[in-house]
């Protein structure tokens, strides 16, 4: 099949297993459809990525879907955390340790939103037209939405209005930036198709209002930003993340901030063709960076409850790929793989959240002691992940924060870099006073649980995003340094520099 | 040079009680009553002229001064106002702040004498009169001054004549013009002149104490202040003919004076007095739409 | 012509002022409802020159949603919630007055500072649009209901629509129907939400809402 063909069948396939799901009467059949969904959309998704690698890019639809190596890096990075998501959803919705299992009702509302969604990040990822990847972008916010209060409470429902209002007004400043982006092209002449059409704006970008484009960036950083949970309009999200059921949590840290960060990242080339080259938009993205690095690494220490400790690492990982966005040149190499790290890593941590919650009945971590013992799998899952999310060596998100502190190094931004460690340090002693009692401490006296055993799924689960974040700590694969690097080239633009520097930079 | 502005002044001291009488006359109408005779308001400033006044003791000066200095001012207010489409008697550049200012001593001295008869029931009128003043004053201040910068004159002789077509800015002072003049005429739905005993009227508590001829010449102030606002709104809402005597130009602005003692009587019988806590919304709409319109023009 | 947009854009500035002095939501979802039908007359009028079959339909749809839709969506939530009247709001209605006045100035300081292409004489199109957006946004952080803040939800997307009617005009119809049917699904979203929020709480007081802190 010829790879425009393939964009349009990827895109189909979740809304159809969407569409399948909302209709069938038992739990463990739509989560079986639900499974069978992401993995044929995966392998499609495989198929247009590699094709995309070999040939360069594709667009469809006279250029209003377009995939080039950017949106292939994140199609991969996408599919990764949906095929574990939606494996670990069958173990969480239907294992052994669920009290409160799904309903018919729940399970249809369950199924549908999550392809649904997987439909709305796809379509983001592979508009080639600026204004349906924010139609896009609102679609998966309002499709996300009731998967926070799958299982109604009181608490979730507070979490969910939260994220409605807070991200659809976000989004509504995106929208109104993308209006700016559009408007700032009038000298163009762009007819009413091009107007807003990624390639064009990027071919003309020269020709662009300067004002208007900064303007636009303003609207668009903060619009894109709430959704991303960028500090300070991160604020919904460690409610969002603490009350949604787990897979949920993991796909909101793993995936969905990524695509409002995605669309930052489309914005930047041409803002900054626009504004000559001048770095303006890099410093902005730079600040919120730091911010959200600070505010994130400040609240880490005070958390009670696992999911939200969780949630703050988001806000501080975040920062700290805006951070290396905002560095350009090497550090938009290390934010993206930094990208892929952080996914892998947050998904696994929720997982284990997720799953000790419902072996200890809380998230609260004063309550989850001796993880370890309890739940050797899982507890394993937890401690090691925090380790990895705290930059401890051997894992990957060692390598991706270090190669920031050497973009970081290389532009001399010195104040950027002290913050940014300063942050980590705290982090750091934040996380780990959390994570040692968590794994090693000594369970409640009066309760002696028996060792939770693990399935194989369970321990796949587990076992292969670490095995991944220790080789490509240790080892960078060479196609995924070419699509890294080949996607960096796409954010920075004309002025950027070649492979070479790069592979030069990652060798450990 | 004509006689055209002594005869609009000589106009404003004849007509202006006539207006109370339209409106009341309008309201009977509206109640299915048919109500006092259109020339009440002369016949009783005549009865109270030819009485005497009764003081108490605990009042000052000030107290006798309040109905005079009251008349005065709305006098020299008269005279600032132009009239159909001819110049007032007295203009210069700046007389639309006089004409705040004037009304703002008239308001001044009634409520100075208010305070002098040391009641606790008129204190609380004048409290109130002096409240909405102060939200109203800024209102009309704005208003008079986006028609100031839309016409490029500070002086009301050149604002008033109306613009044709009316455009949107002016339309909006005048409408906060309208909000003011119900409130500063003390007319429904800020207050209810119908009213003695309330404790929610706020003018008519402050004059109880006045008798015969005092009274007589608030009651005529009142006319007069009546006339003057109306006079505004009229002048800034009536476009003027071109080309004409000025006597037809007097016409057509005497109508739209009857045109708008009938619109407030209609809006008397139609509406509510708001409640007293609601009084400041409703001014600080009036501001809103003032500062609205002064935004528009400075743009 | 010009004179009329000028008055459109008047009336929408009015119902900004008049949707921040209301306090019955059904009198503020009504302000609303004819801002939609003011935006589609609008549409028409600015894109009169170039009138299309195209232009027709989408200020139609336009009016339809925003005019029609919404409101309906809303005013049964409030039926359903029980909801009147907004009760101390945050910031009180003089307040709220005062500052649509400061809203005002900003917006017009704006709408000079941007350097945006539009047709001489709809210099008030811009500072009308930025106003109604500042409305919509502070609708949502002084007052409590959840429908309230909907509703200023709406005012703010209103804004928006109508600074991309004024600057951009030509968008691809795809995308504004897109943009449409996501206003759509967010109104419907925030619907069901606030049905959820009465059943489980009793109320839809905002500020009650916080018990996740931290």
């Amino acid at each position: 099949m010829k790879t425009e063909t393939l964009l349009w069948v990827m895109l189909l396939i979740p809304i159809a297993a969407s569409l399948a799901c909302a209709a069938l009467p038992r739990p463990r059949a739509v989560l079986g459809v639900l499974c069978a969904g992401v993995f044929t959309a995966t392998a499609t998704g495989a198929v247009v990525i590699h094709d995309v690698l070999g040939t360069g890019p594709v667009s469809s639809a006279t250029g209003w879907l377009y995939v080039d190596a950017l949106s292939a890096f994140n199609l991969a990075v996408m599919f990764l955390i949906f095929c574990l998501s939606s494996a670990y959803s069958w173990v969480y919705f239907g294992g052994p340790a669920n009290d409160v299992p799904l309903t018919p009702r729940q399970a249809r509302v369950f199924g549908g939103l999550w392809c649904g969604a997987l439909a709305a990040m796809t379509l983001v990822l592979v508009s080639g037209n600026l204004g349906i990847m924010w139609v896009g972008i609102e679609a998966t916010t309002l499709l996300t939405a009731f998967l926070i209060c799958v299982q109604r409470s009181r608490a979730a429902l507070e979490a969910t209005w939260k994220y409605i209002l807070i991200c659809s007004v976000g989004v509504a400043f995106a929208f109104m930036g993308t209006l700016l982006a559009a408007a700032s092209a009038h000298q163009l002449q762009l007819s009413s198709h091009d107007t807003l059409l990624w390639t064009v704006l990027r071919d003309n970008a020269a020709g662009l209002d300067p004002v208007l484009m900064k303007a636009a960036f303003i609207f668009l950083l903060v619009g894109y930003g709430t959704k991303a949970g960028l500090a300070p309009m991160h604020t919904w999200l460690p409610d969002a993340y603490s009350q949604a059921p787990s897979p949920v949590s993991a796909l909101f840290s793993g995936f969905i901030v990524n695509t409002a960060l995605y669309c930052i990242m489309r914005y930047l080339p041409i803002t900054e063709a626009a504004t000559g080259g001048t770095g303006w938009c890099l410093s902005l993205l730079r600040l919120f960076g730091l911010v959200s690095i600070v505010v994130g690494a400040a609240f880490i220490a005070f958390q009670h409850d696992l999911k939200r400790f969780l949630a703050y690492c988001s806000v501080e990982h975040l920062g700290i790929i805006a951070l290396g966005l905002g560095l350009g040149g090497l550090g938009t190499f290390a934010a993206l793989f930094h990208t892929l790290n952080h996914s892998l890593c947050k998904t696994l941590s929720f997982f284990a959240a997720g799953r000790l919650g419902q072996v200890f009945g809380t998230h609260d971590m004063d309550k989850m002691r001796g993880a370890y013992r309890v739940a050797p799998a899982w507890g394993t899952a937890v401690f090691a992940s925090i380790l990895a999310l705290i930059g401890v060596a051997p894992f990957a998100l060692f390598m991706s924060e270090f190669l920031i502190v050497k973009a970081a190094l290389e532009r001399g931004a010195i104040a950027a870099l002290v913050i940014f460690l300063a942050g980590a340090c705290v982090a750091f002693v934040g996380s780990l006073g959390h994570a040692l009692p968590l794994a090693w401490g000594n369970p409640d006296g009066e309760t002696v649980r028996e060792p939770v055993r693990a399935t194989f799924l369970e321990a796949c689960l587990v076992f292969l995003p670490l095995a991944t974040l220790l080789c490509l700590g240790l080892w960078l694969p060479a196609p995924l340094e070419t699509i890294l690097c080949e996607a960096a080239d796409v954010i920075n633009g004309a002025a950027a520099p070649t492979l070479a520097h790069f592979s030069a930079g990652v060798a450990p | 040079m004509t006689s055209a502005p002594l005869v609009h002044l000589f106009l404003g001291l004849l007509l202006a009680p006539l207006l109370l009488g339209v409106i009341n006359r309008t309201k009977a109408f509206f109640a299915g009553r048919r109500g006092p005779p259109v020339l009440q308001l002369y016949w009783d400033l005549a009865k109270l002229l030819r009485k005497g006044a009764v003081y108490s003791q605990t009042t000052t000066w000030v107290f006798q001064a309040g109905p005079v200095v009251g008349l005065a001012a709305v006098l020299a207010a008269l005279a600032l106002i132009p009239f159909g489409g001819a110049a007032a008697p007295l203009h210069f550049n700046g007389d639309l702040l006089l004409l705040a200012y004037v009304l703002g001593l008239m308001r001044f001295f009634t409520v100075v004498a208010a305070l002098d008869t040391g009641s606790s029931f008129e204190g609380m009128g004048a409290s109130r009169e002096v409240q909405f003043a102060a939200l109203a004053e800024p209102a009309l201040l704005l208003a008079l001054a986006a028609a100031a910068r839309k016409a490029g004159s500070l002086s009301l002789s050149g604002i008033l004549p109306a613009a044709v077509p009316l455009s949107p800015e002016l339309a909006l002072a005048a409408g906060a013009l309208v909000i003011v003049f119900l409130c500063e005429n003390s007319r429904v739905p800020f207050d209810d002149p119908n009213t003695h005993l309330e404790l929610t009227m706020i003018h008519e508590v402050m004059v109880l104490d006045h008798s015969g001829p005092d009274l007589a010449l608030i009651l005529y102030s009142a006319a007069l202040k009546l006339w003057v606002l109306g006079a505004l709104i009229v002048g800034m809402l009536v476009p003027t003919v071109a080309g004409v005597p000025w006597v037809a130009n007097t016409v057509i602005g005497l109508a739209g004076m009857l045109l708008l003692a009938v619109v407030v009587g209609v809006v008397e019988s139609v509406t509510a007095r708001v409640r007293l806590v609601r009084v400041p919304h409703l001014l600080a709409a009036a501001g809103a739409l003032a500062a609205l319109a002064f935004v528009l023009v400075l743009r | 012509m010009e004179n009329l947009v000028e008055a459109i854009l008047v009336g929408l500035l009015i119902s900004d002022m008049t949707v921040l002095a209301s306090s019955r939501v059904a009198g503020c979802i009504r302000v609303t409802a004819m801002q939609g039908l003011l935006l589609g007359v609008l549409t028409l009028l600015l894109q009169a020159e170039a009138m299309s079959l195209r232009v027709v339909l989408m200020a139609g749809i336009g009016m339809l949603l925003k005019g029609g839709v919404f409101p309906y969506l809303l005013a049964r939530a409030g039926k359903e919630a029980g909801v009147q009247r907004e009760v101390e709001p945050f910031v009180g209605y003089i307040g709220s007055v005062l500052l649509a006045v400061a809203m005002l100035v900003v917006a017009v300081w704006l709408g000079t500072r941007l350097p945006l292409q539009v047709h001489a004489g709809q210099t008030l199109v811009v500072p009308a649009a930025f106003m109604t957006m500042f409305t919509g946004l502070f609708l949502i952080v002084a007052r409590r209901k959840a429908l309230t803040q909907v509703v200023g939800f709406l005012v703010f997307e209103n804004g928006i629509y109508a600074f991309g009617v004024a600057t951009v005009g030509e968008v691809p119809a795809l995308v504004e129907l897109g943009v449409l049917l996501d206003a759509f699904v967010a109104v419907f979203v925030m619907g069901i939400a606030i049905y959820h929020i009465n059943r489980e709480f009793d109320h839809i007081d905002t500020d009650q809402l916080s018990s996740l802190k931290g």
